[in-house]
């Protein structure tokens, strides 16, 4: 029976290599995974789409969950929201008076945070596999 | 004074501010020809909804 071998061809790990700034690029501001790629429309919709939810999240005071968290929604909580990448740091500005789930809209705006980086962490990974040739 | 921003819309709007976002952002990634991101992004709106306000209704009983 014949072995069949798979040899790493140096396309393939320059590739993966460029695929993974892709993925990490687009993790840090929302869309610019797709915009390296040349995907303008995902790009552009991926960037407004987050924003919107960081920005209303905000707005609506929910609460953006931060490293100390005391247990482990927190601590999920927290990776969600840093799924954001650098509109986390844009979203504790816009949170100048900090979070308010006393009422029901601040506890829509913790849902539209956490959504926003699990959001951005699907299209950080849409962009990565885009990069590799799978799909588009 | 307060510098930060203040949103106060309605547990409607939220839904519908949600949903919307999130279908928009589905269809953009899920499909790449116009129509069929249409298709997608107005398909998903309404599953979305139906969805949410069908729960709605359902925890209607137990509310009070």
């Amino acid at each position: 029976m014949a072995e069949q071998t798979t040899v790493a061809r140096p396309q393939d790990s320059r590739r993966e290599t460029l695929a993974v700034i892709v993925a990490v690029a687009g993790w840090l501001v929302p869309g610019l995974g797709h915009a390296l790629l040349k995907m303008w429309g995902r790009a552009l919709t991926c960037f407004v789409t987050v924003g919107v939810l960081v920005i209303v999240g905000a707005g609506m005071r929910g609460n953006l969950f931060r490293s100390t968290g005391n247990d482990a929604f927190d601590s999920l909580g927290y990776l969600a929201d840093l799924g954001t990448g650098t509109f986390y740091l844009a979203a504790k500005s816009l949170e100048a008076d900090g979070a308010d789930v006393s009422h029901a809209g601040g506890d829509y705006g913790t849902r539209f945070l956490a959504t926003a980086g699990v959001l951005n962490l699907l299209v950080a990974l849409h962009a990565y596999e885009a990069a590799r040739g799978r799909k588009a | 004074m307060s510098a930060g921003l203040a949103f106060k819309i309605s547990h409607l709007q939220a839904m519908l501010l949600f949903a919307l976002v999130i279908s928009v952002a589905f269809g953009f990634l899920a499909r790449r020809r116009p129509v069929d991101r249409v298709k997608y992004i107005v398909w998903s709106l309404f599953l979305f909804l139906l969805i949410g306000v069908g729960i709605g209704w359902a925890m209607y009983p137990f509310s009070r």
